[in-house]
């Protein structure tokens, strides 16, 4: 436990009635960090948040914020502040007054709050839209109220509820970008929840990704990406192509009927493991120098590159990103290279995983 | 295609024409001709000088207020808790329920209660104290209206309740606001179209009650409406009733002004 | 601290209720009273039951205002739902809010002003006051409540549907007989039964254009009422209450049975994204 922790989940459990939403949760939030829970809906991420929050009660296990145990504590004496999933701003009050919201509450002088309430719009850009109505807002100016309203009570730490759900897309990654850079400026620690993958690897430290009620694998983007830990996160963040296999021994698997140095180790010879190559770490080649052979099925044009389905001999399907153009019906080669491969045993907890990946990468 | 069109509305028209416009026209047209079936201006002299329609309209003007008053002050914590409960639905019905049982046959079982030997004196007589004439009272009447206008300021409170986005009382507590700053400055702000509407559906028709002035008020108060009543059907003077008739429309339409929804600027779709 | 203030709002709620509930509850239990009074209650009887039953001038008081609800209602509702169609295809934004207004007059005037109006006006054209003019009357007061109950539903329909239905060949007949009615349905429905209910509980338009020869209960209460106490009336509204209960507890369940039936799909929806991951 490092002292730099603000919030810690022990053993916290959720359920309604026989609904068991969160299975015994274990986390720690460190101070300053930009933080994402990544998963599918009703996998429990917005009910973590709640919990953080204080909108939910945990049914098990002690939460900690600044050290403090707060399950008891209501959300109005919390330290930390909201952006809703629909802003939920105030529809009777102007952009100024839902901005001062909380500064009132907490009875502060009128000039301070003028103060504040400028100054926090002014880092959200919407200096002069004090007097505006709520309705009067775009989608994506309503969202800068939002954050507004939480920032300035200068909470410890702000949760965002999929913020960004109801934005076009280029809107949303606009705001991607200023959300990442808003965190790093003010240097508080955000919490957000999304289901979009790429949202969470682009905004993040590190990412918490989730799945029924339980915390799958945490890691920072890279970490997640490369090393995915089983079938479930590699097919929820990026694509993949997943082929089973058998680690023969260290640094060295096989799979479809060739063996090939990988980097992975610390497991049982001959055990039975899942493979993960990413699409754009397949090369497109010759069948000679190909390390695996394919015939290409179809072929779409997504823009940046093509997206080519091929066939090997025994059926199984391989998906490439690759920038060259290829006939469909031909046989190509496929190259990659050894830290391409990921090796993923089966039913491996993130414990176990972390203890294995550190037992031989320290060697 | 359009004469298609044009067709459907026929009958709605006309139903606008004979009995929307054409009864407002007549009422006014009415109120210029005194007994004598003279065009005059008389009615409104009368009304302006005699004092006593003066004094008449003061007086319903200011027991439709207490009657809305009192209405409001039952209906909107009711309401409020109701929004509360399980079994919303349940409850709701069992609010409207009673305003399905005839108006009549309320104000008929006040008569039994109300009445010298009637319940309320038997409990007060329980009470140690000595039967008191309740009946024929203005405050029985007060009671009476209260009593029957209360489902309809509940149901239009609770509606605006109910559409309350649940996550602006969220936010509330998240922003440090408690149980009682989110109350008064969100969830009631919020609840104000249904108070508005809840006011203008109690305090119009309690100007113009008249059936209550007479069973539970016994004629002590005279209302706009009874004395509409009593110049129509029982002194047979149209033109007079007629001329109260245009001030309680006038009523009417500055009530609706002042309770009516502003088109605000600041209103969410 | 938490549940003791939750109980104290209940107790709230219920004296609500109870005050709600009393006088009818009331009215219903003298309706039993040997005594013939409404205080002091000295023993068990069927006899005003079976005196509202042989009373042949307060049946056929019953049935007639059963047969003006029933057409006025009716009637109304065939009126209302054609004006709302007609109100939201006016395309000037204007004229149709000028036309909402005119609608909303009779729902916002007071009883008695309406009921005064149509009395002049009725007298003004020389129509004789009796069935027909209470008839009219009702049907007058009814079609607003049923233009507000068709017209959002009207709203609510997907305007491509139309253009939909048109595409594939249907003529304006059977575009309203087809598509525009059978999704406009529960709208005319909510709005027929407000219009029944509106017009059985009218007391002060009948009042003033019922004339002599012909009666409402309402009317019919209120002159009895005015006479004094008498418990055919007790059992009368005992019967009434009974008769109101029944239609709000089968609308309940209905309402009941609808809900579970969309929450078991939604469940069934939520169960399919389950599998999925």
């Amino acid at each position: 436990m490092t002292g730099n922790a603000i919030i810690e989940f022990n053993h916290v459990k959720k359920q309604y009635d026989d609904n068991v939403i969160l299975k015994d949760i274990d986390l720690e939030i460190e101070r300053g960090k930009f933080y994402t829970l990544l998963g599918p809906s009703g996998c429990g991420k917005t009910t973590i948040l709640n919990l953080v929050a204080g909108f939910t009660e945990a049914t098990e296990g002690t939460i900690t914020l600044n050290g403090k145990k707060v399950n008891d504590i209501p959300p109005n004496q919390r330290t930390v502040n909201t952006v809703f999933q629909d802003y939920a701003l105030f529809p009777h009050m102007n952009v100024f007054e839902n901005v001062a919201f909380g500064l009132r509450i907490k009875k502060m002088n009128k000039n301070v709050i003028k103060e504040k309430v400028a100054e926090v719009l002014k880092m959200v850009q919407l200096s002069g839209y004090e007097e505006r109505g709520i309705s009067e807002m775009s989608g994506g100016q309503r969202q800068r109220v939002a954050i507004a309203r939480a920032l300035v009570n200068e909470p410890d730490v702000l949760l965002l509820d999929e913020p960004l759900s109801a934005l076009d897309l280029k809107l949303r990654t606009d705001m991607q970008y200023e959300l990442r850079e808003l965190q790093q400026r003010l240097g508080i620690t955000f919490i957000f929840v999304t289901h979009d993958q790429e949202e969470a690897l682009a905004m993040s430290d590190i990412i918490f990704v989730m799945k029924e009620g339980e915390i799958v694998q945490s890691g920072t983007p890279v970490d997640i990406y490369d090393e995915p830990i089983n079938r479930y996160v590699a097919d929820f963040i990026g694509e993949s192509n997943i082929v089973k296999g058998t680690m023969i021994q260290d640094y060295e698997v096989s799979f479809v009927g060739h063996t090939f140095e990988c980097v992975d180790a610390g497991m049982r010879p001959n055990e039975k493991v899942e493979v993960v190559l990413r699409p754009e770490d397949l090369v497109l080649t010759s069948v000679e120098k190909g390390k695996l052979t394919v015939q290409v099925d179809t072929q779409l044009f997504r823009g940046v590159h093509y997206e080519i389905i091929g066939y090997d001999r025994d059926g199984n399907e391989w998906m490439v990103h690759s920038t060259k153009k290829a006939k469909v019906g031909s046989e190509v080669g496929l190259y990659f290279e050894p830290e391409d491969i990921h090796v993923m045993r089966f039913g491996e907890s993130e414990q176990e995983f972390d203890a294995r990946l550190e037992s031989y990468e320290e060697e | 295609m359009k004469q298609n069109k044009a067709l459907y509305f026929v009958p709605y028209t006309f139903w606008l024409i004979l009995f929307v416009i054409a009864p407002i026209l007549l009422i006014i047209y009415q109120s210029f001709f005194n007994i004598h079936d003279d065009f005059t201006l008389e009615n409104y002299q009368t009304y302006f000088q005699s004092g006593t329609y003066l004094k008449m309209t003061l007086n319903s003007f200011w027991y439709a207020f207490l009657i809305t008053l009192f209405t409001l002050l039952i209906s909107y914590p009711t309401a409020y808790l109701l929004t509360k409960t399980k079994h919303k639905q349940l409850w709701l019905l069992l609010i409207i329920l009673p305003t399905w049982i005839n108006l009549l046959l309320k104000a008929y079982a006040f008569i039994g209660i109300f009445s010298m030997n009637g319940t309320a004196n038997q409990f007060l007589s329980f009470m140690g104290i000595a039967p008191q004439q309740i009946l024929f009272t203005d405050a029985s009447f007060l009671f009476v209206a209260t009593y029957i206008e209360i489902p309809f300021m509940i149901l239009p409170i609770y509606n605006a309740l109910e559409e309350l986005n649940p996550s602006l009382i969220s936010a509330s507590y998240d922003l440090g606001a408690n149980s009682w700053q989110t109350f008064r400055r969100v969830v009631f702000p919020l609840s104000l179209t249904g108070v508005k509407s809840g006011v203008q559906a109690v305090f119009i028709p309690s100007l113009s009650l008249f059936m209550l002035t007479r069973l539970i008020g016994g004629n002590r108060v005279i209302t706009l409406g009874t004395a509409i009543e009593q110049h129509f059907l029982v002194t047979e003077n149209w033109g007079m009733g007629s001329t109260i008739g245009v001030f309680l429309i006038i009523a009417m339409v500055l009530t609706m002004l002042l309770t009516g929804e502003k088109k605000k600027k600041g209103a969410i779709r | 601290m938490g549940q003791k203030k939750f109980k104290w709002s209940n107790l709230y709620l219920i004296f609500v209720f109870i005050v709600l509930y009393l006088p009818i509850l009331y009215l219903i239990f003298y309706s039993f009273n040997e005594g013939g009074t409404m205080n002091s209650f000295t023993g068990f009887t069927w006899e005003y039951y079976q005196a509202v039953f042989a009373d042949k001038r307060l049946i056929s008081i019953v049935l007639n205002t059963l047969l003006v609800a029933l057409l006025s209602s009716l009637l109304a509702t065939i009126i209302g739902t054609l004006g709302a169609i007609g109100i939201h295809y006016v395309k000037k934004r204007q004229t149709r809010n000028t036309l909402m207004s005119f609608n909303n007059v009779l729902m916002v005037s007071p009883d008695v002003i309406i009921g005064a109006s149509f009395l002049i006006m009725f007298t003004f054209v020389g129509f004789k006051l009796g069935f027909a003019s209470v008839l009219l009357s009702h049907i007058a007061f009814s079609i607003p409540i049923v233009v507000l109950m068709v017209l959002p539903k009207l709203q609510e329909m997907n305007p491509s549907m139309i253009t939909a239905a048109r595409d594939l060949g249907a003529n304006n007949l059977q575009v309203l007989s087809k598509i525009i009615l059978p999704s406009i349905t529960p709208g005319i429905l909510a709005g027929y039964f407000m219009a029944f209910t509106y017009s059985l509980d009218d007391f002060a338009v009948t009042f003033f254009v019922t004339g002599n020869g012909f009666s409402t209960l309402s009317v019919e209460i209120y002159s009895r009422a005015r006479q004094g106490v008498s418990l055919e009336i007790n059992a009368l509204s005992a019967i009434m209450f009974l008769f109101a209960l029944i239609l709000v507890v089968g609308y309940y369940f209905i309402q009941q049975y609808n809900m579970t039936k969309k929450q078991k799909s939604r469940e069934r929806e939520r169960a399919k994204v389950v599998d999925l991951l």
